[in-house]
């Protein structure tokens, strides 16, 4: 971390910018008037499987969900 | 009609006398001439017949994956020009450096889940590992990145030790900015770097994709390259609002210049695969078609071949009984 102690609070929590800057959009996107906050939210849905390596072996598969 | 019953005989017993049933099956393009013992008066063309139905299956299918890709691929192409938007401010702020060398080199090799569709993926395979022979050197560190199935089973063959972090099933929904991103945050915290190196097709047209090679340096890093001048040298002309830091700033600019890039990356290489399926499928729908042609003019020889030996053989035993 190159953030000294002035880090803003989000950093401090131990977040990064992206995870920053995504929770304000989904705010954002809450924000909206029907039928757009429907159509926005369910566009944005996550799904993907996530497996770390060690050694040249495989972890077990993490399978990351959110259907906002 | 004791001909019809002789050559309907015969063509049940050819493949039960052929001596080698497996192989007749196995090269049924060859003539079926060759495979029929002596004594047998008429040749089978039910190993053709078969040959000629499967082939023309085939040929549905692919064409049915043409349609297929050709449709996702007009929806996912709009998406990918949009994102050109995305990375391009970031390389006018701080340039793309693919020549900066620093230790811990991360190569984030993009690639997709599905097969069938031509050579995009060996192609990012094969940039990645050139990559990382050209930088290879003493203290320094290469780890790969594999997002989508094709390159992990390439990548596993030799460099097994190197792979950090595997990520698939991607397109399972749609791709949006908000799933790369949390890839992109997932890649961020569990893999430590220098510089990210991300490999993928871009696309150009449905048969052309360059493969591209996109760089992220790590706050550190542009620190140090932007004291040494050149473009990043620039960046001190900026002003900088708020109670932020250099730093700050500039570790959040290079976080969220990894989503962004991450997510043009991911619609360019999707775009790319359905490129690349669309055209692989075209020119083996194609093939299927000149497969038919050959096998139908085989099938259609032969048979006339069996009427015309039938036909000496009647003339010429009316004769020998009138003459």
């Amino acid at each position: 971390m190159a953030s000294n102690a002035a880090a803003p609070f989000w950093r401090a929590a131990g977040m990064t910018y992206i995870t920053y800057s995504n929770i304000c959009a989904n705010l954002v996107r809450n924000c909206l008037k029907e039928p757009y906050k429907t159509e926005a939210i369910s566009r944005e849905r996550v799904h993907f499987a996530v497996s770390k390596w060690a050694e040249g072996k495989p972890e077990k598969p993490n399978v990351i969900c959110v259907s906002a | 009609m004791a001909m019809a019953a002789l050559r309907r005989e015969g063509r049940r017993f050819a493949p039960l006398i052929s001596p080698h049933p497996m192989a007749a099956v196995r090269s049924s393009i060859i003539p079926a001439e060759e495979q029929v013992p002596l004594g047998v008066r008429s040749i089978s063309t039910q190993i053709v017949r078969n040959r000629m139905k499967s082939v023309k299956n085939i040929q549905k299918i692919t064409k049915a994956m043409k349609m297929v890709a050709a449709s996702k691929l007009r929806a996912i192409q709009v998406k990918a020009e949009n994102s050109r938007g995305l990375w391009q401010p970031f390389t006018a702020l701080l340039g793309d450096s693919p020549s900066v060398s620093v230790k811990k080199d991360v190569i984030v090799t993009i690639s997709s889940d599905k097969g069938l569709c031509g050579g995009i993926n060996s192609t990012s395979v094969k940039i990645s590992k050139a990559f990382r022979k050209l930088n290879a050197g003493p203290e320094k560190e290469t780890k790969y990145v594999i997002l989508g199935e094709k390159a992990k089973a390439q990548l596993i063959r030799d460099s097994k030790k190197d792979i950090e972090l595997c990520i698939t099933e991607l397109q399972k929904n749609p791709l949006n900015y908000t799933q790369v991103s949390v890839i992109a945050d997932d890649i961020l915290k569990n893999v430590e770097f220098d510089a990210l190196r991300i490999i993928f097709n871009k696309f150009q047209s449905v048969v052309s994709f360059l493969p591209t090679v996109s760089t992220v340096l790590s706050p550190e890093i542009v620190e140090r390259e932007s004291e040494a001048g050149g473009k990043l040298g620039d960046l001190d002309s900026y002003e900088i609002e708020g109670g932020e830091t250099k730093s700050e700033i500039l570790q959040n600019l290079a976080e969220f210049q990894f989503s962004c890039v991450m997510f043009n990356a991911v619609l360019e290489n999707a775009c790319s695969e359905q490129g690349a399926r669309m055209s692989a499928m075209d020119s083996s729908s194609r093939n299927a078609g000149e497969m038919l042609d050959r096998l139908t003019l085989t099938y259609n020889r032969t048979r006339q071949a069996s009427i015309t030996t039938e036909l000496i053989e009647i003339i010429s035993g009316a004769s020998a009984l009138s003459g």
